[in-house]
């Protein structure tokens, strides 16, 4: 293959539409990280900047995987010049099976922390920021982040994440991100003090290198055979996320509902940002073969005792309808054959009273009766073209098994909202230093906990609360107290933080529980309670006035 | 549906999936629930063990989400997309049904005469 220098130049760059597209959006997350760069730079809360780096990682895994892929492009169109691939000149009936979309949703994350630090939740309170990253093939989606703590059991993540264009070999890798909320330089060991002491004496850009170092040295020794997916930080100085845990779903996880895989841990309790995870996430991992969705062939067709019908083939199903307007109408078909694994067609010559042999027969089994269907084709090129959407179909239905069997319901979900202006949650927490008194810490817990729908209004009640307040060291944070759950991302957060429960904090254990308030000690009476089960608090001081709660939803 | 304190519950369970209707602010169901572990259980009108302290449906809407899926009235709520309701408080339940950023919620339901309409379906 003999080609002109200057042309070859010009083959090996000229690209091709899904490289222009490519490079647009490479150029799209550079910008973006430059963007990044800048706001992090600028931010002055911890909370802020630890947005800012988590969109940061975000884009620089982006652009690594989008100039891998361009990389492994441009080799391609190289070997595809220099030697003829086996595959160009193999059959020309290689299958290849239909593209899906693939969606992960409602994924929970168990803690496992230790009885006595859930329960007693004494000392400071360490706060964590997580989030997870999603690679599918080249395209890489985050969810929000989520503030975690001890008084939570499981990490859940609200938003779901969709993959369009996915094969039925697809590989969904899941990485678990975390870093502390509180400043590093408290928690972490020697070494990293010393580097940013270093860093703050030796002046930026040296400082910068020597901690670089230190990190890179120290932060490569979780990494196992599969590399994460994010790049080192550039050392901006921000915070840091460290790689929590992670896991791979393919195909066989996929199911219409909810189940539990296993997460593999990668750091261990000496790195910083160390949380106690179970091993195991939750989530809904369903996908959609686009044979399912999409009608995959139409015509006209002859059928025997329904005459001509015109008729649809999609999913698990041929649809038959007296004209084509009535598909478009979304009226009921006027009969339906199913088509699934058990399907069995063959194409010929049958005898029968209609003479002409262009002949599809599809036998299905109901129970021990087999019952056939005989459509007759217009023309031999339409039998070919339905003989070969069915084999497509079925070579779907091999590859993609389990979701063929139904059609797995996938929402899109909402555009995400921006990531809401965070209250000063965590400064509240830990200005409060009272003691509270049982029944008014129980009450304005469940008030706390009660208050729905946001409230624009405090409720008139409260005004009992934050004038007793006051007396136990908080003025000015009280009337607040019903707020916070509305602005704060993480669920389950209440003001006071600590799930409190009659039995356990308040009377002995010998002391038989009264009728009303057995209703709560009972539950964690009958048996000492795992530490991610949670006693509800003191809800049975509400049982005790009211009668049988009915609540509309 | 009784149960045995420490002993796994097995039910027969019918899939439900409603779609919340959107009123004005709010996202709704068209359903409503009683018990809970903080509730006092001899109340239930529909549960046929009195000391059962689950989620139980005490009223469905006409025409509302909740009815057009196909739930009922005195059905028993066991999950909430993934989330168990064998064992929570009236509030806990109300606030997994009412997520605002769910539209569509997946429940787990039994109730009487599933179990035995289960079996006579495979006796047949």
């Amino acid at each position: 293959m003999e080609f002109k220098r200057g042309r070859f130049r010009l083959s090996l760059f000229c690209d091709t539409p899904e490289d222009t597209e490519l490079q647009r959006k490479l150029d799209h997350e550079i910008r973006m990280r430059e963007g990044a760069c800048k706001l992090l730079a600028a931010c002055s809360q911890r909370e802020q900047a630890l947005e800012a780096t988590k969109s940061l990682l975000v884009c620089s895994s982006r652009i690594l995987s989008y100039m891998g892929e361009l990389q492994h492009r441009k080799e391609a169109q190289v070997l595809g010049r220099t030697a003829r691939r086996p595959s160009d000149t193999g059959p020309p009936d290689e299958r290849s099976p239909c593209r899906g979309t693939i969606c992960i949703s409602d994924i929970r994350i168990p803690l496992m922390w230790k009885d006595t630090e859930y329960f007693k939740n004494k000392g400071d309170l360490h706060r964590w920021a997580v989030f997870l990253l999603l690679q599918l093939g080249g395209n890489i989606q985050d969810t929000e982040m989520v503030l975690v703590d001890r008084t939570l059991t499981d990490i859940s993540f609200q938003s779901s994440v969709l993959f369009t264009e996915a094969g039925p070999d697809f590989e969904l890798r899941l990485e678990l991100y975390g870093a502390c909320v509180e400043e590093e330089g408290a928690l972490a060991g020697a070494p990293r003090r010393l580097a940013s002491k270093l860093s703050n004496s030796l002046g930026r850009s040296s400082g910068r290198r020597v901690r670089a170092s230190l990190e890179s040295a120290g932060g490569s020794g979780g990494s196992s055979a599969a590399s994460p997916i994010l790049l080192p930080t550039p050392a901006v100085g921000g915070p840091r996320y460290h790689l929590l845990a992670q896991t791979v779903l393919t195909l066989a996880s996929v199911q219409d509902g909810f189940r539990t895989h296993d997460l593999t841990l990668t750091s261990n309790e000496e790195s910083p940002a160390w949380l106690p995870l179970y091993g195991s996430v939750c989530c809904r991992l369903a996908a959609q073969p686009l044979c399912m969705t999409q009608p995959v062939m139409s015509g006209t067709l002859r059928v025997q005792s329904w005459g001509q019908v015109h008729g649809i083939l999609k999913g698990t199903n041929l649809f038959c309808y007296r004209h084509p307007g009535e598909a478009n109408a979304q009226e009921d078909p006027l009969f339906t054959i199913a088509i699934n694994k058990e399907t069995r067609v063959r194409a010929g010559e049958r005898d029968q009273t209609l003479g002409a042999p262009l002949t599809l027969s599809i036998s299905n089994q109901y129970g021990g009766d087999e019952v056939t269907h005989t459509l007759q084709m217009e023309s031999r090129g339409a039998l070919q073209r339905w003989m070969e959407a069915l084999w497509q179909l079925f070579f779907d239905m091999s590859q993609w098994k389990q979701c063929c069997d139904e059609l797995m319901k996938i929402e899109v979900p909402p555009p995400r909202k921006p990531p809401p202006a965070l209250a000063k949650q965590g400064s509240l927490y830990h200005e409060m230093a009272i003691e509270p008194l049982d029944d008014i810490a129980a009450v304005t817990d469940i008030l706390a906990k009660r208050e729905g729908p946001p409230l624009d209004v405090p409720p008139h009640w409260l005004a009992l609360f934050t004038e007793k307040l006051p007396t136990s060291k908080l003025p000015i944070h009280a009337p607040r107290s019903p707020s916070p759950p509305r602005a704060c991302p993480g669920p389950r957060a209440t003001p006071w933080g600590r799930p409190r429960t009659l039995s356990l904090d308040a009377a002995p254990r010998g002391r038989p529980p009264l009728p009303p308030r057995s209703s709560s000690s009972s539950s964690s009476g009958s048996g000492s309670p795992a530490p991610r089960q949670r006693s509800p608090p003191a809800q049975g001081f509400r049982a005790k006035a009211r009668p049988w709660l009915q609540s509309p939803v | 549906m009784s149960y045995v304190p420490g002993q796994p519950v097995t039910a027969v369970v019918q899939r439900v999936e409603i779609h919340k209707l959107r009123q004005g602010e709010n996202l709704i169901l068209g359903f409503s629930i009683g018990g809970g572990i903080d509730q006092d259980p001899a109340q239930n009108p529909f549960s046929e063990d009195k000391t059962d302290k689950g989620i139980y449906v005490t009223r469905v809407s006409e025409g509302g989400p909740a009815e057009v899926a196909g739930l009922q009235i005195g059905d028993k709520i066991m999950q909430v997309n993934g989330w168990d309701m064998t064992m929570v408080t009236h509030d806990q339940a109300r606030k997994r049904l009412t997520k605002r950023s769910e539209e569509v919620v997946r429940l787990l339901v039994t109730r009487q005469g599933l179990q035995k309409a289960v079996q006579q379906s495979m006796l047949a």
